[in-house]
């Protein structure tokens, strides 16, 4: 409805603030298991449809343009070592490579475990059922290692992918290092599923899949408008949590909405029994800081002075490894090993806890213009000079350590730069807390020196050692940590903020830790439980 | 004194004037040119690309031809992970690229007194190898930010999933689409090819 001088007001009993990979959790949990009304509200513009994915990929693969439009908001930038500046229907996850490991058991209990972190109020077990949940809905393809080190309660919903030619070889040559390694389960179909393609190797999951095959948000979207379960505005931009007059609930959401590929923007106010910010790491506590008042000065569900707080991800020592197998990479490059084995520190080690990949790698084996001695190849002489060193294979191998976030790892207002509707730009910085920063360069050590050994088992050597510059951390997390303790913690177990009964936060947001290993699946897990609390009222 | 064509003096003016408008003009001229005349570059292809191609080498040229047709200077580039900037395609490569064949054209009749394309396959190597290392390029890199048209044309064509099968002798089809079960057997060699 609109009235004149007055914003739009929308109407709903639940409102889901972002439209990334935790808001379809929500919306489709819910959508199942109540009749409630449900808005979603993102700030980004519709995404590409599959239908013309295929020709956007090639145009990524020739000309290197994004695949995905123009997928970001102008003016919203943030100062720091951001994920992705991507902001559509669909978020993050349009993009991700649709890799799905869980967290292990011992990530939820670092403190208790090792002495080191926070340990958060839930555990593995009772986030069992919602990964499962998660992977069923999403559709992820998968084996279980070796129970003791990857319990979980129910098959897989797909059997994995099948491990290339490649990584067969490579699978045998991690054995001789006593490596016991499995395909990496990944939310990309190994027949079809839900409607949606198999996977058929066009090798570009991360950017974009052409044919459907990886699970991305828009088809939980799609499905859900299709049987008008949810209202999804696009182009529209919350600004404002604002608080009940006679409560501490949350009244209203107000934002701005662009008008299609144009700059012309209304107000509009969504009001709601139920607000659910599901904006990711950042985003969400953007929203939450920007959200003064006399009453909450520093923001809503901030009493703790934790919004914000608390963000990291993890880091990663990597190496390429000549080896002497026949390898042919472009089999399916995106596709990997995993193992579990380092997920717990012996007794008598100083803390390390990481996890280890292995893909094919062309690394160092790519087509070259001039040869060793610098002369200039032309015609046949650059493709011999290539097969000569071709003849053995590279391996790529990666280890994502853990990092404990810092109090200060977070996010702030920039009173100095602003949105286009004149709100403090974030300001992300990620410190390490101090245990942590101390145990790096051992981390790095330790792990160049596993590269080396696993090297040698194979008659192989190193060639090439990478190490994250420190700046970025991959997989980021936190800012809303879940607790038992209102002092200590934004949300209580279940995503509820402690301040505002009727404000959840999920997904991201909610993690303690970040473990080692990507979260995706995680804040699907976690964004499933938090819908059951919102059903449960 | 060199006639200084249309292409010439447009892509002259798009170097010194930038306006989009004659940018863009040049980049069309460029293509429309190309597209008539395109002896030298079918010339640079034979010189420069394996031979063991043979007639792959004009369809590779092709290839090359359309890519930059294709161009879209200032579309936007993929954003990667860990920063807010945005990134944009720059200028059109073509302009550039075709002055520099007509260098070589030129170079070729100053020195041997006939077209680029007459010249024999060492002949015309060496005017490229000249080129190349005049301009101090020592990779391949990517085709739009390649530096001279034979650098382009070469980083074009060993990007592709052909060159890659070709150096392994085998039907790997990287980045194309094929049945999933097949990715655990070794990949078959090329035809006419030993296993």
């Amino acid at each position: 409805m609109m009235r004149l001088g007055r914003p739009r007001v929308i109407e709903s009993d639940i409102c889901i603030i972002g439209s990334g990979i935790s808001a379809a959790m929500v919306a489709d949990k819910l959508a199942r298991i109540t009749n409630k009304s449900i808005v979603v509200v993102e700030a980004g513009d519709e995404t590409v449809p599959l239908a013309q994915r295929y020709p956007s990929r090639q145009r990524l693969m020739d000309y290197g343009e994004n695949p995905w439009g123009a997928d970001h908001v102008d003016g919203h930038e943030v100062d720091g070592p951001l994920q992705s500046r991507s902001m559509q229907v669909g978020g993050l996850a349009m993009h991700w490579g649709g890799v799905t490991p869980r967290f292990s058991p011992e990530d939820f209990r670092t403190r208790a475990l090792f002495g080191i972190g926070e340990d958060w109020p839930i555990a593995y077990d009772d986030l069992d059922p919602y990964y499962q949940e998660a992977e069923e809905l999403i559709g992820v393809a998968g084996e279980q290692g070796p129970a003791a080190m990857d319990p979980r309660g129910r098959p897989f919903p797909m059997a994995p992918l099948p491990l290339t030619w490649n990584l067969s070889l490579l699978r045998n040559w991690a054995s001789t290092s006593g490596i016991a390694m499995w395909s990496q389960p990944s939310a990309k179909n190994s027949r079809p599923y839900h409607g949606r393609s198999e996977c058929c190797r066009n090798d570009s999951c991360s950017p974009v899949c052409p044919v459907g095959a990886k699970y991305s948000p828009d088809f939980t979207w799609n499905e859900l408008r299709r049987r008008n379960r949810v209202t999804l505005y696009p182009r529209t931009l919350v600004r404002r949590l604002v608080l009940d007059a006679r409560s501490r609930r949350i009244a209203s959401a107000t934002a701005v909405q662009r008008a299609p590929g144009g700059t012309r923007q209304t107000e509009v106010e969504f009001r709601a029994r139920t607000f659910v910010v599901a904006a990711g790491y950042v985003w969400s506590s953007h929203l939450l800081l920007l959200s003064q008042s006399s009453r909450t000065p520093a923001g809503v569900a901030n009493s703790s002075g934790l919004v914000g707080k608390f963000i990291g991800g993890h880091r990663n020592q990597q190496a390429f490894v000549e080896l002497p197998l026949e390898l042919f990479p472009g089999i399916n490059g995106q596709h990997s090993l995993v193992t579990k084995q380092f997920m717990r520190t012996p007794p008598d080690s100083r803390y390390l806890r990481h996890d280890l990949r292995v893909w094919e790698s062309g690394f160092g084996r790519g087509p070259r213009l001039r040869d060793d001695a610098g002369r200039t190849m032309l015609g046949d002489e650059i493709l011999t000079d290539w097969r000569a060193r071709t003849r053995t294979g590279v391996a790529r191998l990666r280890a994502y350590y853990d990092v404990i976030p810092d109090r200060a790892s977070g996010i702030t207002l920039d009173a100095t730069r602003r949105t286009a509707q004149g709100d403090p730009l974030p300001r992300l910085r990620l410190v390490d807390d101090p245990a942590s920063a101390a145990l790096r360069g051992y981390s790095n050590d330790a792990l160049r020196s596993l590269f080396a050994r696993m090297a040698a088992a194979g008659n192989g050597r190193v060639i090439h050692n990478e190490e994250d510059d420190g700046g970025f951390q991959d997989h980021p997390a936190g800012g809303c940590r879940m607790g038992s303790d209102p002092a200590t913690s934004v949300t209580d177990a279940w995503g509820r903020t402690h301040d505002h009964d009727n404000l959840f936060v999920a997904g991201a947001p909610t993690c303690v830790s970040m473990s080692c290993a990507n979260a995706t699946l995680t804040f699907c897990a976690l964004a499933l439980r938090t819908a059951e609390a919102i059903a449960r009222g | 004194m060199p006639l200084v064509t249309r292409r010439t003096f447009l892509s002259a003016l798009a170097s010194a004037v930038p306006l989009t408008a004659i940018v863009s003009r040049a980049h069309a001229a460029a293509i429309t040119d190309l597209a008539h005349d395109p002896a030298t570059l079918v010339a640079l292809g034979d010189a420069i690309l394996p031979g063991e191609l043979r007639e792959g080498r004009r369809i590779a040229v092709a290839s090359f031809q359309r890519w930059i047709d294709g161009y879209r200077a200032g579309a936007e580039l993929e954003h990667g992970y860990g920063t807010s900037a945005l990134t944009f395609a720059g200028p059109t490569p073509a302009t550039r690229w075709m002055r520099q064949l007509d260098d070589l054209e030129a170079q070729a009749r100053a020195r041997h007194g006939q077209p680029f394309a007459a010249l024999t396959i060492a002949r015309r190597q060496a005017l490229v190898r000249q080129a190349l290392d005049a301009a101090h390029i020592t990779s391949l890199g990517g085709t739009p930010g390649a530096q001279h048209v034979a650098q382009a044309l070469l980083a074009h064509w060993y990007a592709s999933s052909a060159a890659h099968d070709l150096c392994y002798q085998r039907q790997i089809g990287r980045q194309s689409c094929r049945p999933l079960a097949q990715q655990a057997r070794k990949p078959l060699p090329l035809a006419g090819r030993d296993a």
